[in-house]
C-alpha cells in the first residue's frame, strides 16, 4: 500500500505543485509556514479541491488524473481526514459521530453504532458515547475525530493541524497519546503541520512545503542537518548560506566569502553552526581560515546561551555564554571580530 | 456593585434620548393596552366560541400550517441554491423571491389574480386541463398566505446556510456521505435554528394575512375567510368581537415572539 501524488492546482490564485509518495505505515509530516499550501494538499488528496493536472494513486488505484477524465469523488474514496479543529457534528452524540462513516457508507445502524462502541474503547472514551462533542475537552475531541476517521478503515489517513487546537500545557503527553494511536494504523499517514516539534517529534519522513512548492524531503535528522531553505534553517536554528563554491572557497550569494576545509564545485548550501562561531575584541591570530569584522545588531538570551545576530559579509548569528559577552564587553552596535574554523562550515549541492 | 452598573451607565445617557425612547415604547404599549382595557371580558368567552369565531380560527389555523408546510417543501430548496449555487440572474430571482414581504400584499393578491385567476397565465389552463379552481377557494386563501409568507422562510433559511461552515460539510463527504446524506445528516440539522426561526417567522406571516388573501380569495366564511378577514369584517356589525377575535391573534403572535426570542435568537 502507497500514496504516489503528483500535484498542480490553481486554487483561486495560489499555485499548488509538488510530488509526493508515501509508503504503508509510513507517518509523513508536511511542514511549512502559514499559507504555504499544507491544507491544500490534504484537501486535493481528499478530493475536495481538484487538480488540475497531475496524479492521484493509492494502492495502485488511480483516484484522480485530470488528463485522463479520471476523478473519484471525495465520499468514493478510501481517505479519512481529521480537520484542523477536527470538526465533530455539533448536533450527534460522540458515538454518532465516530458512527457516522459507516453509516453513510450503508452499514446496518447496530452494526455501525458497535463497531463505534468498541473504536471509543480504543480511545478511551466509552463513558462520553452519549455526550455532545461540545462538552469534550480539547484532546478528547481529537481522540473522538481520530476514532470518526479511523472507524471506516480508510487506505490514506489525512491530519491538519493536529495538535493546533489544544491547550501548549497538554500537548506534549497528546502528542505522545497520538503518536501511539496512530501506530496501530498500518495505512498510509500524512500530517500536516506548522510546527517543527511536532513534525519531529512524529514523523518519519519530513516535506518542507513553502509556497506551494516542496523545498525538501527527508528524515527528520537529514532535513535538520542539511537544511535547503530559510525557513528550515531558522527552524533547525543554523546559519544557512547558498554561493558557488570553486575548490576550497565559496563565494557566498548575499556577499563575503567562507573557507573550507573540503573542496567542492559549483552551487552550493553552506551551513555553520551559531555555537561553532568565536567572538572576538580585537583580530585574532592563529589557525581560523575565516576571520572578518562585524557588528552586533541584536543580543538574545536564551537559557544558558546568548544568540548574537551579527551584521557584516557576511551576516551571521553566533550562541555565545553570558560569561563571554560579559568579557567582551559586547553590547548592541559594538564592532566584534567573527572567526569560523574552515572544519565547522557543512558544505552540500544545492 | 456589579448589579448597580448597568443601571448607572443607562442613566448616562442624555435626558432627552431617554425620552424619545420613552415615547417610541409607549407607541407601541398604547395600542395594545387599549385592547386590553376594551375587551369585554364578561362576554369574552362567548364571542370567542360562537360558531364564526371558530370557523374563522380553525381556517386561519389549517390555512397557516398549509402554507408555513408548502413553504418549506419549497422554500428550503429554493434558500439552498441562494446560498449555495452562483448562476446568473441570481440576484435578480432573489429580489422577485422576497418582493412580497415589501409589496403591499393587496398588490400581491392582484397578481396571483393575474397569474391564477380564470383568465390568468397559468388560471385557465389549470381550470381546463387539471380542473384547479384557485380564486375564491381555501386553497386560494392557503396559496395567497404561501406567497406573502414564504420569503420570510426563504431569506432566514438562506442566512443561516451562508453562516454555516462548509467544512462540517466536508468532512462529512470524506466519511463517505452522498449529496442527500451530507443534506439530511449534517446541513440541515445544523441550521435547524434557521429553519425553525424561519418557519415560525413564516407561520405567523401567514396567520396575519389579510389583504393579499381578500384580494385573491374573497372572504367566504368557511371557505376564505381567516380571522384578520373575520376581524376586519366584525368592526363594522360587532366591534367586541374585533376586539376578541383580535386579542386571540395578538396573544397567539406574542407567545410566538417570546418562544422564538428565547430559544432560537439566543437572548438570555
Amino acid at each position: 500500500m502507497s500514496l504516489e501524488a503528483q500535484i498542480q492546482a490553481n486554487i483561486s490564485g495560489f499555485e499548488l505543485d509538488l510530488w509526493l509518495t508515501v509508503a504503508s505505515g509510513e507517518l509523513v509530516a508536511v511542514l511549512g509556514p502559514n499559507g504555504a499550501g499544507k491544507t491544500s494538499v490534504l484537501r486535493v488528496l481528499a478530493g475536495l479541491t481538484p487538480l488540475d493536472s497531475g496524479r492521484v494513486r493509492l494502492d495502485g488505484v488511480v483516484l484522480e488524473d485530470p488528463a485522463a477524465g479520471v476523478r473519484v469523488v471525495p465520499e468514493r474514496r478510501p481517505i479519512s481526514m481529521v480537520f484542523q479543529d477536527y470538526l465533530l457534528f455539533p448536533h450527534l452524540s460522540v458515538l454518532e459521530n465516530v458512527a457516522f462513516g459507516l453509516r453513510s457508507r450503508r452499514t446496518p445502524r447496530a452494526v455501525a453504532l458497535e463497531v463505534a462502541h468498541l473504536w471509543l474503547e480504543r480511545v478511551g472514551l466509552q463513558a462520553y458515547a452519549n455526550r455532545k462533542p461540545r462538552s469534550l475537552s480539547g484532546g478528547q475531541a481529537q481522540r473522538v475525530a481520530l476514532a470518526r476517521a479511523l472507524a471506516t478503515r480508510p487506505a490514506l489517513l489525512l491530519m491538519d493541524e493536529p495538535m493546533a487546537a489544544l491547550d501548549a500545557s497538554t500537548r506534549v503527553e497528546l502528542r505522545r497519546e497520538l503518536r501511539h494511536q496512530l501506530e496501530s494504523f498500518d495505512g498510509v499517514r500524512l500530517v500536516v503541520t506548522h510546527d517543527p516539534v511536532e513534525a519531529m517529534a512524529m514523523a518519519d519522513r519530513l516535506v518542507i512545503l513553502e509556497h506551494g512548492r516542496m523545498l525538501q524531503i527527508g528524515s527528520p535528522a537529514e532535513v535538520a542537518q542539511r537544511p535547503r531553505s530559510r525557513y528550515v534553517a531558522d527552524l533547525v536554528g543554523v546559519n544557512l548560506y547558498r554561493g558557488r563554491a570553486h575548490d576550497k572557497v565559496i563565494a557566498l550569494n548575499g556577499g563575503g566569502s567562507l573557507t573550507v576545509a573540503e573542496g567542492a564545485d559549483g552551487d552550493v548550501f553552506a551551513v555553520v553552526h551559531p555555537r561553532t562561531v568565536a567572538l572576538y575584541r580585537t583580530r585574532p591570530d592563529g589557525t581560523p581560515r575565516n576571520v572578518w569584522e562585524g557588528r552586533a545588531s541584536n543580543l538574545d538570551p536564551q537559557g544558558d546561551r546568548v544568540r548574537v545576530r551579527l551584521e557584516g559579509s557576511p551576516s551571521i548569528v553566533a550562541e555565545v555564554t553570558p560569561a563571554a559577552v560579559r568579557d567582551l564587553g559586547l553590547d548592541r552596535g559594538d564592532p566584534v571580530w567573527i572567526s569560523v574554523k574552515a572544519t565547522e562550515v557543512v558544505v552540500y549541492a544545492a | 456593585m456589579a448589579s448597580s452598573r448597568p443601571r448607572l451607565r443607562g442613566l448616562s445617557a442624555p435626558p432627552l434620548f431617554i425620552l424619545l425612547a420613552g415615547v417610541g415604547a409607549a407607541f407601541f404599549v398604547l395600542p395594545l393596552a387599549g385592547l386590553l382595557v376594551r375587551t369585554p371580558w364578561g362576554s369574552a368567552w362567548q364571542l370567542l366560541t360562537s360558531t364564526e369565531a371558530i370557523t374563522a380560527l380553525r381556517l386561519s389555523l389549517l390555512a397557516s400550517l398549509s402554507a408555513t408546510a408548502i413553504a418549506i417543501v419549497f422554500g428550503v430548496p429554493l434558500a439552498w441554491i441562494f446560498a449555495r449555487l452562483a448562476f446568473p440572474g441570481r440576484n435578480i430571482l432573489r429580489a422577485l423571491t422576497v418582493l412580497p414581504m415589501v409589496l403591499p400584499p393587496v398588490v400581491g393578491g392582484v397578481a396571483l389574480l393575474a397569474a391564477f385567476g380564470r383568465r390568468g397565465l397559468l388560471g385557465g389552463w389549470l381550470e381546463q386541463a387539471v380542473g384547479i379552481h384557485l380564486p375564491f377557494t381555501t386553497a386560494g386563501a392557503i396559496l395567497a398566505e404561501t406567497f406573502v409568507a414564504m420569503p420570510f422562510l426563504v431569506i432566514t433559511v438562506e442566512a443561516g446556510l451562508r453562516g454555516m461552515d462548509l467544512r462540517f460539510e466536508d468532512a462529512a463527504r470524506t466519511l463517505g456521505a452522498r449529496r442527500w446524506t451530507v443534506l439530511w445528516r449534517v446541513t440541515l440539522p445544523l441550521v435547524r435554528p434557521s429553519l425553525v426561526a424561519g418557519a415560525v417567522l413564516c407561520w405567523a406571516r401567514a396567520l396575519g394575512e389579510f389583504g393579499a388573501t381578500i384580494t385573491f380569495a374573497g372572504n367566504f366564511p368557511g371557505r376564505t375567510q381567516t380571522m384578520p378577514l373575520a376581524v376586519y369584517l366584525a368592526l363594522e356589525t360587532n366591534p367586541e368581537a374585533a376586539i376578541v377575535l383580535s386579542l386571540v391573534l395578538l396573544a397567539v403572535s406574542l407567545v410566538v415572539l417570546i418562544g422564538l426570542h428565547d430559544r432560537w435568537l439566543g437572548a438570555s
